[in-house]
């Protein structure tokens, strides 16, 4: 059956989210901390917004634009890879979850250059309150990318081994979900600490 | 959850091209410089709304009933809020 149709199908109302509900209680709580710091940047801002809007102008934008594309990107190739196991489509759904592990590499990679520019540069958490918040919410947010990127690789591996099908793809989902909530929570992140002043 | 729409593209793919658009908007008013209250929340509702897109969309919460339809809406609210709060209190200090 096409991809499609059998999406469709799926595509009534569901008294729960996709993947296992315990992966939903672990995502509120992740959320919940990004949150807290969220808040936390923006009400210490409140008491240093010449000194944020100073060292906000030192980051790279153009890292942050790249990084931002590739993590939309890996989350619509998680989207992909899940119509593709509804489908029955277990190599599919390999190739787009791997595509998708790859975006995550290149986050990784960017991410890893922007740090290296900043320490080159003698940049670290006791340099000022902005980096203390950009280094530690970003690397927070960078430790969750690499978590994300272990789920989904351990999802094709066992997608590999044909555990997933049509009418039982719950473990595709739960990585997809979780891969989802890192995507989300840099979607603030980005404009937060890389645009807003 | 992503039938085949206009131009054969899926749901999904178009909130991909939206959500991609956007992030070039937030990323030119980052490149020209401009700032302020009103800009500023310009763009924090630009990231809500994409925010709201990838659980809708991505998640698939736009498909369920119930409590748990809403756990990303109230996420993207609470930060939301207390942002815009933040920002508006370092506005009007500043003035």
């Amino acid at each position: 059956m096409a991809e499609s149709a059998v999406v469709e199908q799926n595509d009534k109302e569901r008294r729960y989210p996709p993947g296992d509900l315990a992966i939903w209680i672990f995502i509120l709580a992740e959320l919940s901390v990004f949150a807290v710091f969220f808040a936390a940047y923006a009400f210490t801002r409140l008491n240093h917004v010449e000194l944020f809007n100073e060292y906000q102008q030192h980051l790279d934008r153009r890292s942050a634009l790249i990084n931002t594309l590739a993590l939309i990107t890996s989350s619509y190739f998680v989207v992909r890879a899940v119509a593709a196991i509804k489908a029955d489509n277990a190599k599919g759904c390999i190739r787009w979850l791997l595509a998708a592990i790859g975006m995550g590499f290149v986050f990784l990679v960017v991410k890893s250059m922007e740090y290296a520019h900043h320490f080159s540069l003698g940049v670290n958490l006791s340099t000022n309150t902005f980096y203390m918040f950009y280094l530690s919410l970003t690397f927070f947010h960078f430790m969750h990318v690499m978590m994300g990127m272990i789920i989904l690789a351990a999802v094709a591996f066992k997608a590999k081994q044909g555990a997933y099908s049509a009418t039982e793809h719950t473990g595709v989902e739960t990585g997809a979900s979780y891969w989802h909530m890192v995507d989300l929570v840099w979607l603030i992140l980005f404009p937060l600490v890389y645009v807003m002043r | 959850m992503e039938k085949q729409q206009k131009f054969g593209l899926r749901p999904c793919t178009w909130v991909y091209l939206v959500l991609v658009g956007l992030t070039f908007v937030t990323f030119f008013i980052g490149q020209m410089g401009l700032s302020g209250l009103k800009v500023a929340l310009a763009v924090l509702f630009i990231a809500l709304l994409k925010g709201q897109l990838v659980g809708d969309f991505f998640m698939g919460l736009r498909r369920v009933k119930g409590l748990w339809r809403w756990p990303v809406f109230i996420w993207l609210f609470i930060p939301g809020t207390l942002i815009t709060t933040a920002f508006y209190l370092a506005a009007r200090a500043s003035t």
